[in-house]
């Protein structure tokens, strides 16, 4: 099993009270809360994490993209994979990733893989998400009813961009393209793997076992909520008649070890809280603009993470206000109940420990959900860099290496980035 | 005209073949034709403003855009040109050519767009709060960026005017309740599709077309468009035959109040 480790780089001053005082981190967050200086500081100990990932031994270093985003700040991950490829020469980068339709043309993200994968010889992954709501409908003004039609055209263009050998003219619905040309090429042929993070859209999951394509829940809640979502794309691909390769799913985690589990207790109260109840503070109205969804998916009844982020705090905040109306208070206020730490455990948000009992946790989630790529959350909320780097060492020492070999005598990863194609490292890199 | 179409008792008494599927009719009353362009509530079945305007001895007619309430799903609509062909299209096919029309909020909009192409597809027009202007310093409010309660409170000054939308009919069987569910989910995203980032496109640059006497309705509680938009189209409009505010009556204030706006559009088709 592959271990990646994930970043999501959250702001991580967001005041006590923003809850209370503000409606959503996501979206409509109050521009004056961002501080340059405190951004500046931020990214760089985020790169300076991702960075110590890759050396302490980790499979890969992950990222992703949000916009107008209190727990994401990164508009555009493929500039912090830039930013990694010459500091990361042995590791590989998964881009997870693109958010295809809100790049004009798409062709954009397949000429910007291809420079990654030639400036780090070979090591890019390219994920290609549809976006969730947030970014996509309310950040980007993409209209619902056509983002998917948009997004399936953009990812059929970049993967004919990298195949063809060929100059071509690309006619579709929402790209008209005379000259299709895609200079550099990727090192990696015919072009790097590509994975598909879903939020639950039962015809992703069709659409992902039709075309091999790996299929990756980042979910938020862990792996015993994350079960379902899982077992939904196996069958899929079980219907299909063919294999259940693990290494064709893959699964977001957050991972908190400690010498001991009262450590562990001790030391990941506060980033978690913050994570869970400041960082997931989501309006419920950014969660399911009409048109987002396909219709198979509303039948079927599958809510998207986000959207469950978003339903719950709602239904902590209206819990909290009938509270405070029993209690006599008028005061208007946006803020939730918490949600515990304990209960974040409990419910498998956050696998948690000693290095036995995450390993037993990780063994548990990979065998129950049948997935090779496991992105670890190793920083959450507003952690900080010591612990991080403690969490991050300790899983990458103790819990990686019992872990590294499932799956991988019964199954071959069709995608990963194949070793024997690599470039080695050249220039100042090499040294 | 076919029946039997999922839900047709609830969303749609007729439909007709369109293209590769169908739209959703809803046919009252005898007299004179009148159509009748649903909002973004599309026509929830029979509803009140048809009924008033019926029993002001008009024949009415009230197709269901495609998407909308009782019509399949839009193939091949990404465009608003695409939009309009298409309203065109559904006009000729409820034979409802030249005839006086009323219309409300997107399909307001979708009948002027369509008049400044072709003027002789309408009659007189009675237009309740349509969507096509915009002003930075007094924006129509986003519909879609909230809850779904807080936008059925944005649709109507009284919720219970949109539940024939809204809430599940109690006769309806478990099952078809999912398909209920479904189908507003693809009226919602049919009317999001025509406003959505922002509900200009445009319009005025191409209003001086619009040679159709035009009567202006607005709810004074409009929370979507606001009441001030009620001057502006009177403004940008070439043959405005009159405007009215009605008082506790929200965007779609054909809902709120359908005998008012069947008293209007009697007198402007008179």
């Amino acid at each position: 099993m592959k271990s990646i480790f994930f970043h999501l780089m959250p702001y991580p001053e967001l005041p006590p009270d923003f809850p209370e005082q503000h409606r959503s981190v996501w979206v409509d967050i109050d521009p004056k809360l961002y501080d340059p200086t405190v951004g500046h500081q931020t990214y760089n100990a985020y790169l300076d994490q991702l960075e110590f990932a890759a050396q302490c031994g980790f499979d890969a270093v992950g990222i992703n993209e949000h916009h107008s985003n209190g727990y994401g700040l990164m508009p555009s991950p493929n500039i912090i994979a830039a930013a990694l490829s010459r500091n990361c020469p042995d590791t590989n980068i998964v881009v997870l990733g693109d958010s295809v339709a809100l790049y004009n043309p798409p062709l954009r993200v397949a000429e910007e893989i291809a420079m990654l994968d030639g400036i780090t010889g070979g090591r890019m992954i390219a994920g290609f998400p549809v976006g969730s709501p947030m970014d996509t409908i309310y950040a980007y003004g993409q209209n619902p009813a056509t983002l998917r039609e948009r997004y399936h055209e953009g990812v059929d263009l970049i993967r004919q961009a990298w195949t063809s050998d060929e100059v071509f003219s690309f006619n579709g619905n929402y790209n008209k393209l005379r000259y299709v040309n895609v200079w550099p090429r990727p090192v990696q042929q015919p072009h790097p793997p590509i994975w598909i993070p879903g939020g639950g859209s039962v015809d992703t999951w069709d659409w992902c076992a039709a075309e091999d394509l790996v299929y990756c829940y980042l979910s938020y809640f862990g792996y015993k909520a994350g079960l379902r979502t899982m077992q939904g794309f196996w069958k899929k691909v079980q219907e299909l008649g063919k294999e259940t390769n693990p290494f064709q799913g893959g699964f977001a985690q957050f991972v908190a070890v400690a010498d001991t589990e009262a450590e562990a207790w001790d030391l990941y109260r506060e980033p978690a809280e913050y994570f869970f109840n400041t960082c997931l503070h989501v309006y419920a109205g950014y969660a399911d603009p009409p048109g987002y969804k396909t219709p198979n998916t509303v039948r079927a009844g599958v809510e998207g993470m986000v959207e469950r982020a978003a339903r719950e705090a709602t239904a902590r905040r209206e819990a909290n206000a009938a509270d405070a109306a029993k209690a006599g208070s008028a005061k208007p206020s946006f803020g939730s109940k918490k949600l515990s730490f304990e209960e974040m455990v409990e419910k498998g948000y956050i696998i948690l420990g000693n290095p036995t009992q995450v390993t037993e946790q990780v063994h548990e989630l990979a065998t129950t959900m049948n997935v090779g790529h496991l992105m670890v959350f190793s920083h959450f909320g507003n952690m900080d860099p010591e612990l991080v780097k403690m969490n991050t060492e300790m899983y990458a020492t103790k819990v990686m290496p019992e872990v590294a070999g499932l799956f991988e005598d019964d199954y071959e990863d069709h995608w990963w980035p194949k070793t024997d194609h690599q470039l080695a490292p050249v220039g100042s890199r090499a040294q | 005209m076919n029946a039997g179409a999922p839900l047709a008792g609830h969303f749609a008494p007729g439909t007709l073949p369109y293209r590769d599927g169908h739209i959703g009719i809803v046919e009252l009353g005898e007299g004179p034709t009148v159509g009748y362009l649903h909002g973004m509530l599309g026509n929830p079945g029979v509803h009140a403003v048809l009924e008033e305007l019926a029993a002001t001895g008009h024949r009415v007619a009230a197709p269901s855009l495609p998407g909308f309430t009782g019509s399949s799903e839009p193939e091949g609509l990404r465009t608003l040109h695409d939009w309009v062909v298409a309203t065109s299209e559904v006009v000729d096919l409820a034979g409802l050519t030249g005839a006086p029309l009323v219309a409300s909020s997107v399909g307001a909009m979708l009948a002027l767009e369509l008049a400044a192409v072709r003027p002789e597809a309408f009659g007189s027009m009675v237009l309740v709060a349509p969507f096509g202007l915009w002003d930075d310093g007094d924006p129509v409010a986003d519909p879609f960026g909230t809850t779904l309660s807080v936008q059925r409170a944005m649709l109507t000054e009284d919720t219970a005017a949109s539940a024939a939308f809204f809430d599940d009919p109690s006769d309806l069987p478990a099952d078809m309740v999912v398909e209920h569910g479904v189908h507003r989910y693809l009226t919602r995203t049919a009317a999001a599709q025509l406003i959505w980032p922002l509900p200009e496109w445009g319009l005025a640059d191409r209003l001086h077309r619009v040679t159709n006497p035009v009567t202006l309705v607005h709810g004074a509680k409009d929370r979507i468009i606001p009441a001030s938009y009620l001057e502006r189209w009177a403004g940008a409009l070439p043959n405005v035959a009159g405007t009215h505010l009605l008082d506790e009556a929200g965007h779609q204030a054909d809902f709120d109040q359908p005998a008012a706006v069947a008293r209007i559009a009697a007198a402007a088709f008179a």
